[in-house]
C-alpha cells in the first residue's frame, strides 16, 4: 500500500507540468502563445465556455486530441487553463469540464477546427493586429 | 650603522606612517562613510561574477556541474542540434546577431547535483546560418516527428523573423515536483 501511494504520488503530475510539458512548447509557459499562428489561451477560452457546443472544443483540436496523456490528465489540464489564464472571462454559473464529456469530446478529432468556431461561435482573428 | 639598526628605523618608519594615516583617516571621514564605502564594496563584489553572462531567459537557481560545451553536459539529454556555448553564446543565451524562438520543445532532464527532474525548453537561435561547432543529439523522451510538439528532430525556428537555424539553448522551466 504504502508503495502504490508512494509510485502514484511520483508518477501522476500534475496538470501545471502536463501542461509545461505538452502544451507550453507552443503555446509559451505563461500561455500567451505566439499569435496569430499560436493562439494565446488567454482571455478568449473563458467566454468560448458559454456557448454550449464549444465545451467540447478544446479536447477536439488536434494539440490536445494527440497530446501523449490520459483523457483524465487532458481534463485536469484544460480545466487548469480555463481557470489559470481566464478567470475573469469565464461564465458565473461555469461547471468544470468531465472525464466523460472530454474523453467523448476527445475521439471526435476536428479536422477543420477553424470551420467549427466560424459554424458554432466566431471566426479566429488571423489577422497581425491580433499579436 | 649596523644592519638591525636599519631595521628598527624601517620598522618605526612604517609604523609612524600607519598610525598618522589611520588618525588622518579617523578625523576625515565619518563612521557611516567607511560602512557605505564597505557596502558598496560587498555589493560590488557580488555583483561582479554575473557581469560576463547574458541573462536573456529568467532562469530560477539551479545548481550545475559538468562542462556545458560538452554533450554529456545534463542539460542536454534530450538536446538535438549544435550547442550555442560553443558558438559564442551560453546554454541559456543566444549568441549575438541570433534570435530565440518562442516556440519550443520541452522534456526533462535529471540534475546529478540534486537528483531532481527538470523540465527542460530546448530552445533554437535563429536568424544566422547554422554554427556547425559542437553537433550534439541526445534523445531522452524524443518522440517520432509525427508527435511534432515532442520531437527534438525538428527545427523550431517558428515565430522568429527569420526561420534559419544557427543553434539550441537549454532553458529550465521549473521542477516536476
Amino acid at each position: 500500500m504504502a508503495i502504490a501511494l508512494f509510485s502514484s504520488s511520483v508518477f501522476a503530475a500534475s496538470p501545471r507540468i502536463n501542461y509545461l510539458l505538452y502544451c507550453s512548447g507552443c503555446h509559451r509557459p505563461t500561455g500567451e502563445g505566439n499569435p496569430p499562428n499560436v493562439p494565446t489561451l488567454h482571455g478568449e477560452l473563458g467566454s468560448m465556455m458559454s456557448v454550449n457546443e464549444m465545451r467540447g472544443y478544446l479536447a477536439r483540436v488536434p494539440g490536445s486530441a494527440h497530446a501523449p496523456i490520459t483523457d483524465s490528465e487532458l481534463t485536469e489540464v484544460l480545466n487548469w487553463i480555463l481557470v489559470e489564464f481566464n478567470a475573469s472571462t469565464l461564465p458565473n454559473n461555469f461547471e468544470k469540464l468531465s472525464v466523460e464529456e472530454v474523453t467523448e469530446a476527445r475521439a471526435n478529432i476536428l479536422a477543420n477546427p477553424n470551420q467549427y468556431r466560424i459554424d458554432y461561435w466566431k471566426a479566429y482573428d488571423f489577422s497581425e493586429s491580433s499579436k | 650603522m649596523n644592519i638591525d639598526n636599519i631595521f628598527d628605523k624601517t620598522y618605526y618608519w612604517i609604523d609612524d606612517n600607519a598610525r598618522r594615516t589611520s588618525l588622518a583617516l579617523a578625523r576625515k571621514l565619518s563612521r557611516r562613510s567607511f560602512l557605505s564605502r564597505l557596502g558598496m564594496f560587498i555589493a560590488g563584489a557580488a555583483s561582479f561574477p554575473l557581469l560576463p553572462v547574458a541573462r536573456s531567459f529568467a532562469q530560477e537557481s539551479v545548481e550545475e556541474v559538468g562542462d556545458p560545451q560538452s554533450c554529456e553536459y545534463w542539460r542536454y539529454c534530450a538536446m538535438s542540434g549544435t550547442l550555442c556555448a560553443c558558438c559564442g553564446g551560453s546554454y541559456t543565451s543566444c549568441p549575438p546577431g541570433s534570435e530565440a524562438s518562442p516556440i519550443t520543445w520541452v522534456g526533462t532532464c535529471t540534475n546529478p547535483v540534486d537528483g531532481r527532474d527538470y523540465l527542460m525548453s530546448y530552445n533554437d537561435c535563429c536568424g544566422k546560418a547554422v554554427c556547425s561547432r559542437c553537433g550534439c543529439h541526445n534523445t531522452e523522451g524524443d518522440k517520432p516527428v509525427y508527435f511534432n510538439s515532442n520531437s527534438s528532430t525538428v527545427l523550431w525556428c517558428f515565430g522568429t523573423e527569420n526561420t534559419s537555424y544557427h543553434c539550441t539553448v537549454s532553458l529550465v522551466l521549473g521542477t516536476t515536483d
